[in-house]
């Protein structure tokens, strides 16, 4: 047994993860405040709020529809281009800034504010109900409150989550499958004739989710998207001319707009200019006479930015302004000074200006203590300003001091408009970088705690020697934390975070050959060679992090082989089901028993098998070009989320069998056998969850894996060898330190409804199919290693041929296995080398946890620095922030429930089957 | 690996060889100080045409730096395995046929032949073999054929002629050397050093800086130069004669 202290310690390092993590999250990600109710017009010197030009919107949301698909020479929406030119429709590229993922979009237009980074994670349990706007301030909610106010909404579901019992009549649409083009779209565009001929609602929403599948499944040059933007500008045309002809809709103000953009990979959720530049349209007959005739098509400015560029929280004050209702209380938005000159008292677009100010002022008198709001009189250096308070304070007192200047009159709006202007504008920019928003002193607490844990754990190492020994290995697994906690420091090394940990592995396979080479008869090392080959095809199978983002790679050639890519699939799950199969039947004995269990492995492979095809008759067709049509009918019967459920109870019926088996009896054929069969069983998991093109991997992954557990290895080459490929497992099977290569397509099997722990259960599984895999592999973690098998087996062939070269080498052979033992805490006896291999090699999990557990404190610490330190940093958002949500995922999802709670299932069974062998 | 925990091994005559004695003329104990650093002022003196032209400088410099190391082998090695009895000097028998019994005193005709010998190898069985190992290590197979293969030849001929040179095809000699049961000294260390700085030449390509040595395989071959460098101060000075203990 160990002594107890340093069991403790690296007790307590672990609680100290999971506590270090939220503490800095609640300080990173600060739960921003909002000022809950309604905004009432205040009572101003101007009077009564000036008449609203419109008294009806509609909103048309096209998904992910970036700037230049409306805008560009290369666009479908030739007749809206036509009403730019007309001079009927203002044209305008709105930023959104990032993540670009619908929800926090949708807040932002709708709310006017800029949804914090902790709308990302609530996008992902979107059943959440603290995410909802319910009981916030939005347009919607102001419209409604307006006498007579009826909504109705159409399209992505979305809002129907966001906007509970807002809606007059709604029908909602969820994206469970991005292959769906022209479903999700008809369901919108069907209720679209009717509810232009009602006359009862005053706001209608539509959210079209096609393009955004387009983008999604091949990208912005697709041949579908062209024909979807013809699609999409049919329906402006219908819906302008309804605003034309019918009189209960000629006040009607219709708006166009994506609520994010896309890469050139056709994903978002980044900050490229692609993703954050949706295209921004206002259209009426109205607005003839305010709106110049522009050109269009037309060229961008500079990348993506065609025409004006204003904020997307900029919507929310405009239709205020519009619409005639008070701006929202939240809203961070500017009145869009275009629209301007539909008033045409100046004194109306002062007030409207100002109300814009007055209320943003509120805001910024929550964040910032200056005197100066409040009062015009308090002093205040203006000269320099040194922080973002004080200039605020000063934009703030140049409008006072305009007012104070006329002595009750009212100042010229050419003198006090840009005053305004400049308040506001610098206000949204200062309050929307939240860089002021940061909890430092939580921060620090994170990181104290992060250190407290890396501290711990090495208190355990040093309680503990036998953990770390000072050798190569050693040495190795000091260098990997050293420089991947440098590495974070790194903007461009977060983005390709990858190509560490490939080079890393490769290197550490050569250094396994070393080894090999000096066990070896030949000195050639034939294992690590094969290692380092698949290795490279690993690495190769799918092209991530940004620079080389859409390059060629393996995944994508055999996307376009189907036959090939369907016969590595079925080929992996058949050797999976061999396994499983084989499992079974080594533990029984009867002709019936083993029919029965033949039967049934048979039927969840085929279940399993079935459910791959159905859902890629869904989600992908085209890689089912070469069946026959009758069959991918026939598949697209077939119940889904029955299958899938279906796979997961096989499963756990096969893990209750296999410990009711192992409970009833002592002997077990192999060792770690039942350890390796819930690997398998939990293998056919994984390959449920996983993509369809990556599903061979795993094949890749099991070849790789009985290579290294015939390597002559000590367990802490082998734990080493575990953190090495779990990490270059994630990334080749395509994750990122990116929001956008997130792998939602697998969230919803055997899940109907809205289940948040189910759904982020599965999500996990799906993105660390690769690491989980690796944790459990048992050949690698399990007491006993194949090495020694095959050393036992060659020293009983040696004994019978009995050549005396023979011997001696494998006298020799033994001896540094021997050698090697003592490092594994078994006494060794040199003299008698074949007692040291009949005793099982013992594999120390706690060693294994140690060593896991400092090098993810120890990272953990280097992310929570680098974000900290570069909290200012223009990259923060983009590059940090979902960086440190990945890291959030690896310590508590990844470190505490796989590599401890599963890795140590997997240990307990492995050291049962040890002590079930000794009874034997 | 580390090459800082080097120690000693227990000397077992039968397993450990001892490391190569460069030649004990004057000539050649002061210009296998000076050849790394020749080879390094060649390079960097020709550092900026490969990164402006890397597929047409890097033959060019090629030429170059086998000559210096056609230079350095001939003048600097004993074209046998020196040291241990139990190999015969296998290239220094193919071209010569006939033994010498002082091997530090052959002229230098007796050693062209093992040095066009080693030059013929290396060029038909190094630079494949480090072809194959490069792009096993991450470089591009699909694309930059030439780029890749002018790389694999500067590492080949850095690392593996001086190889070739004093091992000849002594299996034994070999497979000491990739189990690395070999003590360090120039010729090792100047390998393992190129083979080692190659490795690290990578580090440097994933940054946003977007410069033109980033491109492929200028960091590779810089790494192989400066290790070569490295590797020949380290393992034929400081650390002769030690095991890299792994
Ligand atoms: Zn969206
Ligand atoms: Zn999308």
């Amino acid at each position: 047994m160990l002594p107890n202290s340093s069991s403790i310690s690296l007790l307590i390092s672990n609680i100290l993860i999971p506590i270090a993590v939220l503490v800095f999250a609640t300080g990173f990600f600060p739960y921003k405040p909002f000022i809950p109710g309604l905004a009432t017009y205040q009572s101003l010197e101007y009077g009564d709020p000036p008449e609203a030009p419109f008294d009806k919107v509609i909103f048309m949301v096209v998904d992910a529809l970036r700037s230049d698909f409306v805008y560009s020479v290369n666009s479908g929406f030739s007749f809206t281009q036509s009403l730019i030119r007309s001079g009927v429709a203002l044209p305008f590229t709105a930023h959104a800034s990032s993540p670009t993922i619908t929800m926090p979009r949708v807040k932002a237009m709708t709310t006017g504010s800029v949804p914090s980074f902790l709308d990302v994670i609530l996008n992902f349990a979107e059943s959440d109900t603290t995410s909802t706007l319910a009981h916030q301030d939005t347009w919607l909610a102001q419209l409604k409150a307006k006498r007579g106010g009826r909504l109705v909404m159409y399209g992505d579901d979305t809002w129907l989550k966001l906007f509970p019992e807002t809606f007059t009549r709604a029908d909602g649409t969820s994206s469970f499958f991005v292959s769906d083009f022209t479903e999700v779209d008809n369901n919108v565009t069907r209720h679209v004739p009717e509810e232009l001929n009602a006359s009862d609602w005053n706001a209608m929403i539509m959210h079209y989710l096609g393009l955004d599948h387009i983008g999604h499944k091949a990208g912005p040059l697709s041949p579908n998207m062209i024909p979807k933007q013809v699609e999409m500008d049919r329906i402006v045309e219908q819906i302008y001319h309804a605003i034309e002809t019918k009189s209960h809709l000629k006040s009607t103000i219709f708006i166009l707009c994506g609520d994010h953009g896309m890469n050139d990979g056709g994903n978002h959720g980044g900050s490229g200019a692609g993703e954050t530049s949706p295209a921004l349209v206002f259209m009426s007959p109205k607005l003839k006479s305010i709106a110049k005739k522009k050109q269009s098509p037309t060229v961008p400015l500079s990348a993506f930015h065609y025409y004006t560029l204003v904020e997307q929280s900029d919507i929310a004050p405009t239709l205020a302004g519009l619409l005639g209702f008070p701006i929202p209380l939240n809203n961070l938005g500017v009145f869009i000074p275009d629209f301007l000159p539909l008033w045409n008292n100046g004194n109306d677009r002062v007030q409207l200006l100002l109300r814009n100010a007055l209320q943003i002022l509120n805001i910024v008198k929550m964040t910032f203590s200056q005197q100066a709001f409040d009062n015009p009189f308090a002093k205040l250096d203006c000269s320099d300003p040194t922080s973002s308070g004080t200039e605020l304070a000063c934009k703030w007192r140049r409008v006072t001091d305009i007012y104070r200047g006329m002595e009750g009159f009212k100042p010229k709006p050419e003198s006090i408009l840009p005053a305004l202007t400049a308040f506001c504008k610098s206000a949204q920019s200062i309050m929307s970088s939240t860089a002021s928003n940061y909890d430092v002193s939580r921060l620090l607490l994170g990181i104290g705690l992060a250190g407290a844990s890396a501290a711990f754990a090495l208190i355990h190492m040093l309680l503990d020697p036998k953990t770390i020994t000072i050798s190569a290995t050693g040495t190795q697994y000091s260098l990997v934390i050293a420089l991947y906690g440098i590495m974070m420091f790194a903007s461009s090394y977060v983005e390709e975070e990858q190509h560490f940990w490939y080079w890393t592995t490769s290197f550490w396979f050569m250094y396994l050959g070393i080894v090999e080479s000096r066990h070896s008869q030949t000195g050639l090392p034939k294992k690590s060679l094969g290692l380092l080959l698949f290795h490279r095809i690993v690495v190769r199978w799918n092209q991530t992090g940004q620079k080389h983002a859409g390059a060629p790679d393996i995944a994508h050639f055999l996307l376009s082989y189907p036959v090939l890519i369907w016969t590595l699939v079925i080929s992996t799950y058949l050797t999976l089901s061999y396994f499983v199969y084989r499992d079974y039947v080594r533990r029984l004995t009867g002709d019936f028993e083993r029919a029965m269990a033949r039967l049934s492995v048979a039927w969840l492979s085929l279940v399993a098998i079935f459910f791959k095809f159905a859902f890629v008759a869904r989600d992908a067709p085209e890689l089912l070009g070469w069946f026959p049509e009758s069959g991918v009918e026939w598949l697209l019967l077939l119940p889904l989320v029955k299958l899938a459920r279906g796979i997961f109870a096989g499963c756990f019926f096969g893990v209750l069998w296999l410990g009711y088996w192992e409970g009833m009896h002592i002997r077990t054929g192999q060792p770690a056998a039942l350890a390796q069969s819930l690997h398998n069983l939990l293998s056919l998991i994984i390959l449920t969850q996983t993509r369809t093109q990556n599903i061979p991997l795993f094949f890749i992954f099991t070849v790789m894996a009985n290579l290294i557990a015939r390597l002559p290895l000590i367990s802490f080459q082998r734990t080493l060898s575990i953190i090495l490929l779990t990490h270059t497992s994630f990334f080749s099977l395509g994750n990122s330190n990116a929001i956008s290569s997130i792998d939602l397509s697998n969230a919803y099997n055997g899940v109907s409804g809205y289940n948040v722990i189910a759904v982020g259960i599965l999500v996990f599984i799906s993105n660390w199919a690769g690491p989980i895999w690796w944790t459990t592999t048992s050949n690698l973690i399990s007491n006993q290693s194949l090495a020694l098998d095959d050393v036992r087996r060659k020293t009983k062939e040696n004994d019978r041929r009995n050549g005396k070269n023979w011997i001696l080498r494998e006298r020799e052979h033994l001896a540094s296995l021997a050698e090697r033992a003592s490092d594994e805490n078994v006494s060794p006896s040199p003299q008698e080398p074949n007692k040291t291999i009949s005793t099982p090699q013992q594999f120390l999990f706690i060693h294994h946890v140690a060593l896991l557990t400092f090098f993810t404190s120890v990272s953990l610490l280097a992310i929570m620095i680098a974000c900290t330190a570069l909290r200012t940093h223009l990259f923060i958002w983009t590059v940090f922030s979902p960086k440190y949500l990945y890291a959030m995922a690896w310590c508590m999802g990844h470190h505490i429930f796989i590599n401890i709670g599963l890795g140590g299932l997997m240990w307990w069974v492995g050291k049962m089957d040890i002590k079930t062998k000794k009874r034997a | 690996m580390s090459s800082t925990t080097t120690v000693t091994r227990p000397t077992e005559p039968s397993t450990i060889a001892l490391p190569i004695e460069p030649l004990a003329t004057d000539f050649a104990k002061i210009y296998i100080h000076i050849h790394p650093f020749l080879l390094l002022s060649l390079y960097i003196y020709r550092f900026d045409a490969i990164v402006g032209d890397p597929v047409s400088t890097l033959p060019t410099l090629l030429v170059g730096s086998v000559g210096l190391q056609l230079v350095y082998i001939l003048t600097c090695l004993p074209p046998t395995t020196a040291g241990t009895k139990s190999n015969p000097p296998m290239l220094a028998k193919i071209g010569l046929k006939k033994k010498r019994t002082k091997q530090n005193e052959q002229g230098y005709g007796d050693k062209v032949i093992p040095a066009v010998l080693s030059l013929i190898l290396t060029a038909l069985l190094g630079v494949p073999l480090i072809y194959i190992f490069v792009v096993l290590f991450g470089g591009p197979l699909t694309t930059h054929f030439l780029h890749t293969f002018f790389c694999a030849a500067h590492i080949a001929f850095l690392a593996v002629l001086p190889l070739v040179y004093v091992f000849g095809v002594d299996s034994g000699r070999w497979r000491e050397l990739a189990g690395l049961l070999i003590p360090l000294d120039d010729v090792v260390g100047g390998a393992l050093g190129t083979v080692f700085g190659a490795w690290v030449g990578a580090v440097p390509i994933p940054l946003d800086w977007d410069r033109e040595w980033q491109k492929w395989p200028v960091t590779i071959v810089t790494g192989a130069y400066g290790g070569y460098v490295m590797g020949k101060l380290l393992g034929g000075q400081i650390l002769k004669g030690k095991v890299i203990e792994i």
